[in-house]
């Protein structure tokens, strides 16, 4: 289960519809205990897709290995990553699947006309063949 | 002795260590020593053939392994190594 808090959650749909028609990505910052994630913090990150956004994401790992340096200096943790799914439902695609990491959380949102529609979570295998949902609170 | 930054959700393989120190001249060493040491993260890193996994990029400081001689790039007691994943998606009817 991975419960995002208040303020994260805010700016990771602000971000998902600034970004619309686009997709945007990002970075979730919190902690983990036994089964449960919580996440404090939300980084958004820059598409460094290098073609049509509206379609397509790309995270640099440079920049993630910022956000990991981030979370080890605010004591936290990167337990997950986000995008957005401009006027689509908030599932793992293929490409999602075939570009995913088995060690973190995936967050979807679904920006529909530009306006948040609804969210999904999702854990993606070592062999990137499947994403089983995880339960997202928000 | 290089220092290796575990990612949060490999802790639990390394006795819920943030890093660890392992022997080792090269990144090639250096890997070795770390999944000798801490054998249950062999899996997470490497294929079974032996081969890092097509998502995981090893970071020297600052800079790609890639780009300065891969496994065989030197590594000094003051280096700092990190695992980090390649992440992109996209939708159907994206351009791949």
């Amino acid at each position: 289960m991975i419960r995002i808090e208040p303020e994260p959650w805010a700016a990771m749909v602000a971000h998902g519809q600034a970004s619309y028609p686009n997709e945007c990505c990002g970075a979730m910052l919190g902690s983990t205990e036994r089964d449960s994630k919580t996440v404090r913090q939300a980084i958004a990150l820059e598409n460094a897709f290098d073609g049509v956004q509206a379609a397509r994401y790309e995270l640099r790992p440079e920049d993630l290995l910022a956000a990991d340096k981030a979370a080890r200096e605010r004591k936290m943790d990167l337990i997950g990553i986000y995008h957005s799914h401009p006027d689509c439902d908030a599932y793992f695609s293929t490409t999602d699947l075939q570009n995913s990491c088995p060690w973190y959380s995936f967050v979807v949102l679904s920006i529909q006309k530009g306006e948040f529609h609804h969210a999904n979570c999702f854990l993606p295998n070592f062999d990137q063949t499947e994403a089983p949902k995880e339960e997202l609170i928000y | 002795m290089a220092k290796i930054l575990i990612p949060t959700p490999l802790r639990q393989f390394t006795a819920k260590q943030d890093s660890v120190t392992v022997p080792g001249a090269t990144v090639g060493e250096v890997l070795t020593a770390l999944t000798t040491e801490y054998p249950d993260l062999r899996k997470q890193i490497f294929t079974e053939e032996g081969k890092l996994r097509s998502f995981v990029n090893v970071y020297l400081n600052d800079e790609d392994i890639r780009y300065i001689g891969r496994d065989a790039a030197p590594a000094a007691d003051a280096d700092t190594l990190s695992l980090v994943p390649s992440i992109a998606g996209g939708m159907p009817g994206g351009t791949n």
